[in-house]
């Protein structure tokens, strides 16, 4: 008897037990498919940086939502916290990494969140605002940093660091605010950059390396328009991301560019469009995720978008009260390349070549024969020259930079008057080894096949002007 | 059983950590996964495991379609066949066994004869193409590889790639009637549509002091005095695979690569490795040469090598065998570039990675490694020999989609070797696909060029590529000697310092590793060596080469004969040496001593590629008598030294077994 | 070449010397010599004979009044001069010198491959195959060439032969390899030589000292011919064999091998040897520098004028020395019906004659001979 009540105990336990693991396995164990997105209210738009103070202004929340279900309200993520933003979700689409504010006046931090169970973990820990968090290969991610005693001329550097936040290491160093930063499938970095000092420029799109190495403009604006938010990486080799016009900063389109050749292939999506738009994200189904608003009374609210047709089309999800900030969706999509590092913390200096400061934009065009010719470089950091350098016939010049620190380059012709320039800021990291076809080259331009004369020489020690330099750099070699 | 527990556990956890230290030092790395299978099956040298693991594989490599378009005849070079394809019905009809390594075909005006060039058994094979048999084979020079008919029909012009010229065969006697000598390493050879001149491109570069632009010879063949009547340098320019011309003759269009072999290899961004694209020869007096690149700023189309032109003369179509597509070219735009272009402005263009969107329309993907090309006769229809897909692609060329594949009845299982070999030639795996292990190893041997590594510096360390052929027992590798292995050699430092972009995966070294050892074979030595049987010169260039008395009777310290450091069977005795030719630029390092087996192939010579002749070696560099004495030598000893030398070719046709110690990678 | 000259400038000293002895002793054998010159066949073509002399000199676009030699080629005529290599078409001049590629200045032998019309030039410094335009240069340190000297190249089917001064270099186009010929491996005195010629599926080469060096290419053997006198400067036994063993070129056609030496000229019907001299036959002077035969007839250059012969006639073409002006000696051997020699010479002025009297180097075709000369190159048309 006991026995059979033993048995029969069993059985029910048993089949207690696996219809709750049936059952349980019929629940959503992951995000795949959810929408992600933040949203802020209405009447304090964000700006994501705000231009003067350079800090984070409004109070946002990070939000899912099944696009399946359009009739169910938003799941809030954040709800632990005062403020949060910026998602982005790995590439395997199972986590979700965020910059976030526990409590009003606290720093915003990087945190992890597996959004199937809205489990967080604090990635960073630091006394600076951590924000705008991308994911690297390699189970790393990079975040912007906005430094405690935030001046023009510190900028807000971009930082790596492993997924459970340590060995941090500062990959920009220049005096640029870099934000929205996303991973290229190349495995390299597309960020904002935008010059503050000495002068404001507008904000470019560059591309580098995780390590923060070859830094190179990847897309700058035309004339009139504002680059805004991140550029998504498209499942057939498209970039997408928001600009914004000059003279009316609400009136955002979507953009794309062909990754294979961004500076020359802009393609506003948007432009028979009515409306705003505030950001926008790529399916890997090749369709479109948009926070739009068709008027300006109206609150953006996230539309599908179909850029073949270049129409917005379903609406997902709209809040009278709220805008939405940013959109993405939770999908696992290809992993990015895992970039090899030149980077030697071991050597103290990085080399820099230009093959010939005579090539520049402009003369790559059309007329060549009116421009004066170049013989020297004023090597500019950001406080004081450090040095003024003869190139070689040929136009070429070799140096080598103390790493990790900001310069830029001016072309000087025979009677010391400024030709071009400055530059914008460069930096060269520890080890890293650079190439630049001319000053101002036009991006597209490749080198000559010659041996540059300067590199039949030692390179030139920058700063010149600190003579004792040279011997510390070989040293420290 | 627990006395078997405790022995196996005894014997597990040391031989775990020997197995850990072996993989380890083999690889460099400490987390290869350990896999004995992984290096010692696809690296085995056991008759009855080579045979299990690998496959033959027809490769395709060129193709012709008959007149009627009903049948495509595709060289399967590892086949060493002809293969007779119904592209309608997707059938392989017939496999006509022709000579070793088969390279290109042509059919006559008829189109009742077939000629194959076999570039490894230095012939032309004649097939009838209604018995579809071999009628018939002619003697050509070395390395026969691209083949062009006289207007007339009368002779066969045969471009010898190993021996740098062309075979003018007679069809009448069937003999070759003379040779023109022709660029470095030639390929293509097409006649121009009024069929008055010949074209015969060059891959490699004439070989020039390290620091002269690069010139590769175009070699022009005036059919009516059967002379060459022009040699025009292709200027920063070589891998000139084949050229074609437009239906009006207006333009010739050839594949090229421009290298950027004089610039410091410091980052590959900005097309600071290798660019791509064609080159036009305007067909007229005074006619521009103009270089366009087929890239694009953040994309390179790598390893171009065959190009076709629609029988409308408005589309080009350019085989990318490095990243499998096809680049499709619209010629007017070309032509309209052209026109309203300057010469410096062309100049510019040369160098411009973003002109490609005025002229490329199309990039049609195919399948691994896509190499010789063909229409239609109505030109509706290309065809692609995708060489490491065994596979034909057909492609509409008006919808510019693929629309079908044949299948040639190859393996249907890709081998670790294979998949090796796809990957040496493939550009996936490096940044922004810029350039693959194919590209400075065409042929797997090297390009003929010398590279500034600025491994340090920049401007030091120049570096003479290196062939790859049968290196399997010749560790260590490279010049400097510093990788024992090609595990080493292809492994996180090589994507660092080179590809600049993710490293292979272990599974895909261990592929490609197991091809670079097992499946890169030296071609016969057919010019210097045919039989085996060496000539008088260099019987008596071998004494001298085992000489231990100099000609004064005295005897040479044993490290300065040249036995001792090159040891047959690869002559080489694996070590490192100074032989003098340290260069001011170098860092203070010894050299590898390099294996000689066919060096005649491998010109210029020494790490650094100073020296443009073997005679060189001795005459300009080796007047210090370190590498080797040499200086007792008068003119004739050397001249049966260096045809001696000349002679070495693999053990494989010597019959005789390696005597090194096979590494087990 | 010069300094070669010089260094045996003695020699030819004396040999003047002795000779002027001998024909003051009343030794002239000139009834002899014409019995053994090309029986002249009846139906042969009149003996050509050049007029309407052109001269070319730097002032016309020459890099070099010196000139070394000259080859026609087609529509175009190739002359080596000391400062390069000068090529006359359609009327004009132009000059490819080291800086076009051309290996060095200063060219001294030319030959055109019947084959494939590819241009081989032989210079001080080196070989050259001009080709397409283009010049590729083969020399003793990049290649397996004997010597750098060059003074000799003629292209043979597919092989290419050098006379040099470190041995005669046998090139085969095809296999790319070189083969030198030394006192080590061929019946010759000394490395040095100085001319080659091809003929009848032999090669011909005049090695100094050494006399004619004959290679079969069928069977890879050698056979020298020598002076029987040695190095005397005189003719002991007439039509013994080469009238010196020392030559300075060799020419073979229509059969006959002709060799030309500092003391006189030889020719060798396979059978025969015959000399021939200045004081016996047409020719302008014993001391050749260079002989080209051209079918029947051979050009002979000398120091003294240039000499032509079919074997009944010599013709020989000289300058005055105080002007421009010239002559054309032409000059006929017959018998008489008692079998003696007789000869008959006609002497018809020229103006302008060639260029200067020491003559180098001399091609003809069928309309014109060219005439490469110390002091610039001459033009002569076929007179009708």
């Amino acid at each position: 008897m006991n026995r059979t009540r033993s048995t029969i105990i069993l059985s029910i336990l048993m089949v207690s037990g696996f219809s709750f693991l049936f059952f349980a396995s019929c629940r959503r164990k992951s995000a795949d498919g959810m929408i992600i997105f933040t949203q802020v209210y209405g009447k304090e738009q964000d700006k994501n940086v705000a231009e003067e103070t350079l800090e984070y202004t409004a109070l946002t929340r990070i939000f899912s939502i099944d696009p399946d279900k359009s009739g169910d309200s938003p799941t809030i993520l954040t709800e632990d916290f005062y403020s949060a933003k910026s998602p982005a979700v790995s590439f395997d689409g199972t986590q979700l990494i965020f910059t976030g504010q526990k409590k009003q006046g606290d720093t915003w931090q990087i945190y992890e969140m597996n959004p199937a169970n809205s489990k967080i973990n604090q990635i960073t820990s630091a006394p600076e605002n951590c924000i705008d968090p991308a994911w690297l290969p390699g189970e790393r991610l990079i975040f912007s940093k906005i430094p405690l005693n935030d001046t023009l001329k510190s900028g807000h550097s971009i930082f790596s660091c492993n997924v459970n936040g340590s060995d941090v290491r500062q990959i920009t160093f220049n005096p640029d605010v870099f934000s929205s930063s996303t991973t290229l499938k190349d495995g390299r970095i597309l960020t904002i950059s935008k010059q503050v000092y000495p002068e404001k420029r507008d904000p470019v799109y560059m591309a580098l390396r995780p390590d923060g190495t070859k830094a190179e403009l990847f897309y700058k604006s035309s004339e009139g328009n504002i680059l805004s938010g991140h550029g998504w990486e498209t499942s057939n080799g498209r970039i997408v991301f928001i600009e914004s016009e000059k003279s009316n900063r609400e009136k955002g389109n979507v953009i794309s560019i062909n990754y294979n050749r961004p500076l020359h292939t802009r393609v506003n999506l948007s432009s028979e469009i009515e409306g705003n738009f505030n950001s926008v994200f790529p399916l890997k189904s090749g369709r479109l995720l948009v926070s739009y608003r068709k008027s300006e009374t109206d609150r953006y609210a996230i539309y599908g978008f179909d850029p073949e047709k270049r129409s917005v089309d379903n609406a997902i999800y709209s809040n009278k009260d709220f805008d939405i900030l940013e959109v993405i969706a939770v999908e696992a999509h290809e992993r990015p390349k895992k970039l090899p590092s030149e980077v030697d913390k071991g050597v103290k200096t990085g080399l820099i070549l230009c093959q010939n400061i005579n090539v520049s934009e402009a003369q790559s065009s059309v007329n060549t024969s009116a421009l004066s010719k170049a013989y020297k470089i004023e090597v500019i950091g950001k406080d004081s020259t450090l040095g003024v350098v003869q190139v070689e016939q040929d136009g070429s010049f070799y140096l080598k930079v103390i790493a990790d620190t900001p310069f830029r380059i001016q072309t000087v012709d025979e009677n010391g008057k400024v030709l071009n320039g400055p530059s914008d800021w460069i930096w060269l990291r520890p080890n890293e080894r650079r190439g630049c076809v001319g000053c101002h080259g036009d991006p597209e331009m490749v080198p000559g096949n010659n041996i540059p004369l300067s590199v039949k020489k030692a390179p030139v020690i920058i700063p010149v002007h600190k003579s004792n330099l040279k011997e510390k750099a070989i040293e420290l070699e | 059983m627990l006395i078997i527990v405790v022995l196996g556990l005894i014997i597990y956890f040391p031989g775990r950590k020997l197995a850990r230290a072996h993989v380890n030092s083999k690889t460099g790395v400490e987390d290869h996964p350990l896999m004995c299978t992984s290096c010692h099956i696809p690296l085995s040298k056991n008759k009855l495991i080579v045979k299990l693991i690998n496959s033959d594989y027809y490769s395709p490599f060129n193709l012709a379609v008959s007149k009627d378009g009903g049948r495509l005849y595709v060289v399967a070079q590892e086949g060493n066949a002809l293969l007779v394809v119904d592209p309608e019905n997707h059938k392989v009809l017939n496999k006509i066994k022709v000579g070793k390594y088969p390279y290109g075909v042509v059919l006559d005006e008829a189109g009742k004869i077939a000629y194959v060039s076999n570039q490894w058994s230095d012939d032309v094979s004649v097939i009838d193409l209604v018995t579809e048999k071999v009628s018939d084979t002619l003697k050509t020079g070395n390395g026969p590889a691209g083949l062009s008919l006289s207007a007339d029909g009368k002779y066969l012009y045969v471009v010898n790639s190993f021996s740098s010229d062309i075979s003018v065969i007679d069809l009448k006697n069937r003999e070759e009637h003379k040779r023109f000598s022709a660029g470095n390493n030639p390929t293509g050879a097409e006649l121009s549509p009024d069929g008055k001149t010949l074209y015969v491109t060059s891959r490699r570069a004439l070989i020039a002091p390290y620091g002269d632009t690069l010139k590769s010879e175009l070699t022009v063949v005036d059919e009516s005095t059967e002379r060459v009547i022009a040699r025009r340098n292709i200027e920063s320019a070589y891998l000139i695979e084949n050229v074609a011309f437009t239906p009006t003759g207006d333009l010739a269009i050839m594949t090229m690569i421009r290298p950027k072999n004089l610039i410091p290899s410091i980052q590959v961004e900005q097309g600071w490795m290798m660019t791509y694209g064609i080159t036009i020869i305007e067909q007229k007096e005074k006619g521009r040469v103009i270089q366009l690149l087929l890239d694009e700023p953040n994309a390179y189309y790598s390893d171009p090598y065959d190009i076709v032109i629609t029988p409308d003369g408005k589309k080009a179509f350019i085989s990318h065998s490095g990243v499998n597509c096809i680049s499709v070219v619209d010629i007017d735009s070309v032509r309209t570039l052209l026109k309203e272009s300057s010469p410096e402005i062309l100049n510019k263009w040369s160098n411009n990675l973003g002109i490609s969107s005025r002229y490329v329309i199309k990039r049609i993907p195919t399948g691994a490694n896509p190499k010789g090309l063909a229409l239609s006769p109505d030109g509706k229809l290309l065809y692609v020999a995708e060489q490491l897909e065994d596979r034909i692609a057909v492609i509409n060329t008006v919808s510019l989609e693929t629309i079908n594949t044949i299948s040639l009845g190859g393996p249907r299982r890709i081998t670790v070797a294979r998949q090796g070999r796809r990957l040496f030639n493939n550009s996936g795996h490096t940044f922004q696909n810029q350039f693959d292990c194919y590209t400075c190893h065409p042929d797997m041997h090297e390009d003929g060029l010398v590279y500034n590594m600025a491994s340090k510096d920049m401007g030091r360390n120049l570096t003479n590529t290196q062939s790859l052929r049968d290196i399997r027992d010749t560790p260590p590798y490279k010049w400097n000697g510093k990788n024992q292995t090609v595990y080493k050699q292809d492994g996180i430092r090589f994507s660092t310092v080179l590809t600049r972009s993710e490293q292979f995966s272990y599974e895909d070294l261990d592929a490609l590793t197991a091809y670079i050892l097992t499946g890169i074979h030296y071609p016969p030595n057919l010019m210097y060596n045919p039989t085996g049987e060496l000539t008088g010169s260099q019987l008596r260039g071998k004494e001298i080469f085992e000489r231990t008395k100099d000609n004064s009777g005295n005897v040479i310290p044993e490290n300065n004969r040249c036995i001792t450091c090159h040891t047959p069977p690869y002559y080489t005795n694996l070590k490192l040496a100074s032989v003098g030719t340290l260069a001011a630029t170098d860092d203070s390092i010894k050299f590898d001593t390099p294996h000689l087996n066919n060096i005649f192939a491998s010109p210029p010579y020494l790490h650094d590629g100073r020296a443009a002749t073997l005679e060189e070696i001795w005459t300009i560099y080796g007047k210090e008598d370190k590498h080797g004495l040499a200086n007792d030598m008068n003119k004739n000893q050397l001249n049966d030294l260096v045809e001696y030398l000349k002679s070495l070719r693999a053990p494989e046709y010597e019959n005789i077994p390696s005597k090194i110690k096979h590494t087990s990678l | 070449m010069r300094n070669l000259i010089q260094k045996n400038y003695f020699r030819y000293l004396l040999s003047g010397v002795v000779l002027l002895c001998i024909f003051s002793m009343g030794f002239t054998p000139i009834e002899k010599s014409p019995a053994g010159l090309n029986s002249p066949k009846d139906d042969a073509k009149p003996m050509p004979v050049y007029g309407h002399w052109k001269n070319f000199t730097t002032k016309d676009g020459l890099p070099s009044d010196h000139a070394y030699c000259v080859r026609i080629d087609g529509n175009r005529v190739l002359v080596g001069t000391h400062d390069g290599l000068a090529v006359y078409e359609n009327g004009k001049w132009t000059t490819y010198t080291t800086k076009d590629g051309l290996v060095h200045n200063g060219v001294v032998s030319i030959d055109v491959s019947e084959l494939t019309g590819d241009v081989w030039i032989g210079t001080l410094g080196g070989l050259s195959r001009w080709s397409g335009g283009k010049f590729e240069n083969f020399t003793q340190f990049n290649s397996g060439m004997p010597n750098d000297l060059v003074y000799c190249v003629i292209c043979d089917g597919k092989d290419v032969w050098t006379a040099t001064a470190g041995g005669a270099g046998q090139y085969d186009t095809y296999t790319k390899q070189w083969e030198i010929f030394t006192e080590k491996n061929a019946p010759m005195h000394e490395p040095w030589t100085y001319g080659v010629s091809a003929g009848d599926g032999k090669i011909y080469i005049a090695a100094w000292g050494g006399g004619i060096i004959e290679y079969t290419n069928k069977t890879k053997k050698f056979k020298d011919y020598t002076d029987p006198d040695g190095e005397m400067e005189i003719d002991l036994l007439p039509d013994d064999g080469p009238v010196h063993d020392i030559t300075t070129a060799t020419s073979w056609a229509n059969g006959m091998l002709w060799v030309s030496t500092y003391f006189g000229l030889s020719s060798y019907d396979g059978t025969h040897w015959k000399g021939y001299f200045d004081t016996d036959s047409g020719l302008a002077s014993n001391f050749i520098n260079f002989v080209r035969a051209k079918g029947p007839v051979v050009f002979i250059c000398s120091d003294k004028g240039l000499s032509s012969t079919d074997g009944k006639s010599w013709v020989t073409y000289k300058k005055n020395e105080n002007n421009s002006d010239g002559m054309t000696i032409i000059k006929n051997f017959g018998r008489n019906d008692d079998s003696t020699v007789v000869h008959t010479t006609k002497e018809i002025p020229s103006s302008p004659a060639i260029a200067h009297n020491f003559i180098i180097g001399v091609d003809a075709d069928k309309e014109f001979i060219w005439v490469a000369t110390e002091k610039g190159v001459s033009r002569g048309e076929l007179l009708k």
